[in-house]
């Protein structure tokens, strides 16, 4: 569009090539919106994960979203895990250089099983199976310089339960530069292992209950994004968390050492706390260059058991011929230890009131490095993206807190992971 | 001097609300010039079935969760 300069001044003149701009930019969204109707969107996903000699994750994921024309969408998800494997009892190494007796575990899948002693040196490890079925769904709804989001969710697997909701409102300010998010969550959860509850800090034997044992979430968060450039956008987030009720692990264990030579003379269950409170600071920015994009990501946690963590994710979008791409990613993630974390304890030692081996709760670290790449196949509907990463994670091999012949072995061999997932996506 | 660096990673994110409330963008970004901020690709989280599987497998291994969003049904996992 061409505007004649004529006689009018140059003030005038850019006043309307600012409305003309302003006409055309309001009415195209109008026109698109008159000639849609609803549409509908199916994402498919499978997730493939393996640790080295551990769990293995198999992972079917549907999704269903109407989009109206309105600008509403409804969206339910199906997703499927089936767990295999083995993960750590939480035990150390037995220490003792002999052909011992089978060992029984109840395993975190609820069976009781036996098998042979592992060697001496090596992380006792208990095998699993499970399945967890997961529903979740959720409406957002435009309100002008509003927009809200509900959602709910339910899962299931052998001795545990979720079942939660959640509310979303965002706000647009400053003509859409600058976007207000505020929400809140809550979930139910039940945890029933297998064969009961056990006593915390016991050597098992009577569970203490067989009832189910609340868990319940609460969450709360605050955002704000804002366009800093035609390219760059930024956003900085913080949410709270407070979860109270059963918190320990049923099924992981802590061994009591000798304290001359280390052995594993027997094992107590662990506890944790009754409530944790967990917040974290989010700052998000994703900037636009001439085709590719670059995410970064920054996180900052901590909560009232003494775990801080930093998370650092950085992607990297190359936009490849034909509306494919390829996208290298790479995060970093370092933890301490939770203030009641213990390798083992140490017979004659006090017992404390709390006591946890699990890693999750100690000092580690998390390193992950991938690509996806999204495709769309010529002649053919939908886009495909299929990404493969390896994920390390690396603890504390060896520990101060261990003694005797523990101090010889590596209690923390690095975890090698493995992840693929492929996606399908179509709208029609 | 973990808590030392934690504490400046919060001040740093706390000035970054802050700026991000001011105002602090030189210019405006127009209407008209909002093409690229348009794209499907410019959002956070691009691939919200990604960002799930992530979540999970994460909060499956690690000691931390949180970020953008408080939805997420709970798991028996961690």
């Amino acid at each position: 569009m061409q505007l004649a300069t004529g006689g009018l001044s140059p003030s005038v003149l850019g006043r309307l090539r600012a409305a003309a701009c302003v006409l055309l930019a309001s009415g195209a969204p109008a026109i698109a919106h008159a000639d849609a109707g609803a549409t509908t969107k199916v994402d498919a996903s499978l997730l493939v994960y393996g640790e080295q000699n551990r769990a293995k994750v198999t992972e079917p994921t549907a999704r269903l979203t109407r989009l109206f024309p309105d600008g509403q969408t409804l969206s339910a998800q199906l997703g499927i895990d089936v767990i295999t494997g083995a993960s750590p009892t939480g035990a150390l190494p037995s220490g003792v250089d002999s052909v011992g007796p089978p060992q029984t575990y109840t395993t975190p899948s609820g069976n009781v099983v036996t098998v042979p002693p592992p060697p001496p040196d090596r992380i006792p490890l208990s095998p699993f199976k499970d399945t967890r079925v997961a529903l979740d769904g959720s409406w957002f709804r435009p309100l002008g310089l509003l927009t809200s989001t509900i959602g709910g969710n339910f899962s299931r697997e052998k001795d545990y339960q979720s079942l939660g909701g959640n509310a979303k409102v965002s706000l647009d300010l400053m003509h859409r530069l600058t976007t207000l998010t505020l929400g809140a969550g809550l979930n139910h959860d039940s945890v029933f292992p297998v064969g009961g509850t056990p006593v915390g800090l016991s050597a098992g034997g009577l569970p203490l209950s067989r009832a189910h044992d609340p868990k319940q979430v609460v969450s709360g968060m605050a955002g704000l994004s804002r366009i800093l450039t035609r390219r760059w956008m930024m956003a900085v987030s913080g949410t709270r968390m407070r979860e109270q009720g059963y918190l320990t692990e049923p099924y992981k264990v802590l061994s009591i050492l000798d304290p001359a030579t280390g052995h594993s003379v027997g094992q107590l269950t662990e506890k944790r706390p009754s409530t944790r409170n967990r917040t974290d600071v989010l700052g998000s920015s994703v900037y636009h260059l001439t085709r590719d994009l670059v995410y970064v990501s920054y996180r900052y946690y901590w909560d009232d058991w003494s775990v801080r963590s930093h998370t650092l994710d950085l992607k990297y979008r190359h936009a490849l011929p034909g509306e494919a791409y390829l996208e290298p990613h790479v995060r970093f993630y370092s933890q301490t230890a939770a203030s009641f974390f213990r390798s083992g304890l140490v017979q004659g030692d006090p017992i404390p009131e709390y006591a946890t081996s699990d890693d999750r709760l100690g000092s580690l670290r998390t390193g992950t490095i991938g690509a996806t790449v999204g495709f769309r196949v010529p002649e053919y509907p939908g886009e495909w993206t299929v990404r493969a990463e390896y994920i390390g994670q690396f603890g504390n091999r060896h520990p101060g807190d261990v003694v005797g012949v523990q101090r010889q072995y590596d209690l923390f061999p690095t975890l090698n992971i493995g992840t693929l997932v492929v996606g399908y996506s179509i709208t029609f | 001097m973990r808590r030392t660096a934690g504490r400046l990673a919060c001040a740093a994110l706390l000035l970054g609300l802050l700026a991000l409330s001011a105002g602090c963008a030189a210019n405006a970004v127009k209407p008209w010039d909002r093409d690229l901020l348009a794209e499907p690709q410019m959002r956070y989280a691009p691939n919200p079935m990604l960002n799930a599987v992530d979540d999970h497998v994460y909060f499956s291994k690690e000691g931390s969760t949180g970020g953008m969003d408080v939805d997420g049904g709970g798991c028996g996992c961690n």
